[in-house]
């Protein structure tokens, strides 16, 4: 008994209550996925994986528009890296003039409201006449999750010791030697950590997505969102339970590679 | 002639207003160990950044193995380093941070194996080759980073105050270890330290350094037995420091009277007026404690004990002269604790040869 009161103190308690609180409102779409109504009822009356069948059917377009989200996760996210490594490199490596201005600017999607960036996205890319194509998808996403990989390589670069980059420019290194073969390895973990989270955080966008993307070619939050708007689909909630198992995957995997890291170094 | 591995003309350098190093000249010989030695602040740091190519200099020349490179990129300058922490890569193996010098000069894979493992094998680590630098001590790394700042033979060897992480032990181990190699080898090292004790064991010559230039340039003993400034005489050693009025000058000495009325005799130094006030030093292990009347030296003073302390190799003895400061003594570990119990008369005795002389005020 002492051992429960030691354990349930009233801090605890609160913690506990916080995390169901907020987790059960993620969760409460499994059982409902496995249920066999035609409509989101909970909990359901008749189990059956009716609804994993149907989400899974190519008529019903959810597999195509997954593919494409997966297809966009994957362009914009490459697009960021290749745009936020070099950028936090060069940001913490140097000193010019602008140089505050320029961090601040590049950071300025996630202080900004999506909504506006998203209009402003889709008015740049009207006029360019590239609205609807995976192109445009894809580099308004690099814009909006550029910032997540800056932060992460920043921070990593923070604790990056300088001398080691000393070291390999006295004993010969070139900047782009430097980059490649000291500080990128030691930047692995943070790279990857960043690029996991801007793919989970284009795969989920909906906003940008809803002006850019072609109404008949959405990505699959676009979809999500639009049946819900129209028919409250309870293939929805099969489609969610997706969704939750890989953000779950993929965050367990960031917290491994980022645990792996901080034991290497 | 042989040129010099590194020669600096009229470097300085100044942060704004401040003066960080002032015009300064310092050659360093084929295989020379030169050290730069100073307090934090004393600018030996910004001489050995500006040396790297890491700090520009303000003005003046410098010469790495008698090629200009004032204006040379740091990877250019064919200079090893090796850094207070280390400074090893810690994705990649010991082999594979020693060959990083290598690899990045194009050398051939047969070639790489065979000077790592030379290099390995000159530092004692070839059977670690394979393990990640955090799987070594700090010692061992150090060693690591030693091997990776010789394996592609630089011009010049910078240490940046290599030992300053280590514990006391190992420290003095490791300044066995690198005097061994660079006798051995023949590199040019050019040191970095503020500890005087690691430049007096380890150097050719020391560099002191003070207020962003150089104090006194010369060999280990040269800088102990002859300080040209008081600061030179208190940063290396132990000293004491002894004011007083010179009274007379003759051709062979300098004749000094302190406060408390005793006479001192110190060596002529030029420049030296009777009447001007001055400090005398005295390193604690030159005094002898003299016992009854004898006074076998050509200085005695009388003093009292302020009480022995003990320090295992030595015992240090305090005491009072007339004047009121402090003098410590250096006397054997076997001394007889009794006779300097506190409040015991002490005559203390030392030879003018062993007597400073400094203009009051320079220095400290």
């Amino acid at each position: 008994m002492r051992f429960l009161t030691k354990n349930l103190s009233l801090p605890v308690i609160v913690t506990w209550l916080i995390y169901v609180f907020l987790l059960v409102p993620s969760l409460v779409v499994i059982p409902i996925s496995f249920g066999t109504s035609n409509e989101l009822v909970f909990p359901p009356q008749d189990w059956g994986l009716d609804l994993y069948r149907r989400a899974l059917d190519p008529a019903e377009g959810w597999l195509a528009a997954a593919g494409r989200s997966m297809v966009l996760g994957i362009l914009a996210t490459t697009i960021a890296l290749l745009m936020g490594v070099p950028a936090a490199y060069g940001l913490s490596r140097s000193r010019f003039p602008g140089q505050k201005a320029l961090t601040f600017m590049l950071m300025s999607p996630i202080f900004a409201p999506t909504i506006v960036v998203a209009l402003a996205l889709y008015l740049y890319f009207a006029t360019l006449g590239m609205t609807g194509t995976m192109a445009a998808l894809a580099m308004s996403h690099a814009v909006v999750i550029t910032p997540f990989i800056l932060v992460t390589t920043l921070s990593g670069l923070k604790h990056l010791d300088r001398n080691i980059e000393n070291a390999a420019m006295v004993m010969g290194a070139t900047r782009l030697q430097i980059f490649f073969h000291v500080v990128l390895p030691a930047l692995k973990g943070s790279v990857l950590t960043g690029g996991l989270f801007a793919f989970l955080l284009s795969f989920d966008e909906v906003i940008v997505s809803w002006f850019i993307a072609r109404s008949d070619q959405p990505t699959l939050p676009v979809k999500m969102y639009s049946s819900i708007q129209w028919e409250i689909s309870p293939v929805l909630s099969a489609i969610s339970t997706f969704l939750v198992a890989i953000t779950v995957v993929g965050s367990v995997v960031a917290a491994f590679i980022s645990s792996a890291e901080t034991d290497g170094i | 002639m042989t040129t010099n591995k590194l020669s600096l003309q009229q470097v300085s350098k100044a942060y704004g207003y401040v003066d960080a190093l002032h015009p300064t000249d310092l050659n360093v010989a084929e295989s020379e160990f030169v050290t730069l030695l100073g307090p934090s602040g004393s600018g030996k740091t910004t001489l050995l950044k500006i040396i790297a190519g890491m700090e520009r200099p303000s003005g003046g020349r410098v010469f790495i193995n008698g090629r200009d490179t004032t204006e040379t990129p740091v990877r250019e300058r064919d200079l090893g380093m090796v850094f207070q922490n280390y400074a090893l890569m810690p994705h990649l193996s010991v082999f594979d941070n020693v060959a990083f010098p290598l690899k990045v000069r194009k050398t051939g894979a047969e070639e790489i194996r065979r000077k790592v493992g030379e290099a390995l094998g000159t530092v004692q680590l070839a059977h670690l080759a394979d393990r990640k630098p955090q799987a070594l001590s700090g010692g061992q790394q150090q060693r690591v980073s030693i091997a990776r700042a010789i394996v592609y033979n630089p011009s010049l060897v910078l240490m940046d105050e290599p030992l300053g992480a280590l514990d006391k032990k190992l420290r003095e181990q490791l300044q066995h270890e690198i005097k061994q190699l660079h006798e051995r080898l023949g590199i040019t090292i050019l040191y970095v330290t503020h500890d005087q004790q690691e430049a007096m064991s380890m150097s050719d010559r020391i560099a002191l350094m003070n207020e962003g230039r150089i104090e006194q340039l010369g060999a280990p003993r040269e800088l102990y037995f002859s300080p040209k400034t008081a600061f030179a005489a208190d940063f290396l050693g132990n000293s004491n420091f002894i004011e007083a009025t010179v009274s007379e000058v003759s051709a062979a000495a300098t004749r000094c009277r302190l406060s408390g009325g005793e006479e001192l005799l110190a060596p002529r130094r030029d420049g030296v007026r009777q009447g001007d006030a001055v400090r005398l030093m005295v390193r604690p292990e030159h005094i002898r404690l003299i016992g009854g009347d004898g006074a076998a030296e050509d200085n005695v003073l009388t003093a009292s004990s302020l009480g022995p302390t003990f320090f295992g190799d030595a015992l240090e003895i305090r005491a009072q002269i007339a004047d009121g400061s402090e003098v410590s003594v250096k006397v054997a570990n076997n001394f007889e604790v009794a006779a300097a119990a506190p409040g015991q008369p002490l005559r203390l005795g030392w030879s003018s040869d062993h007597t400073h002389l400094f203009a009051s005020g320079s220095g400290r």
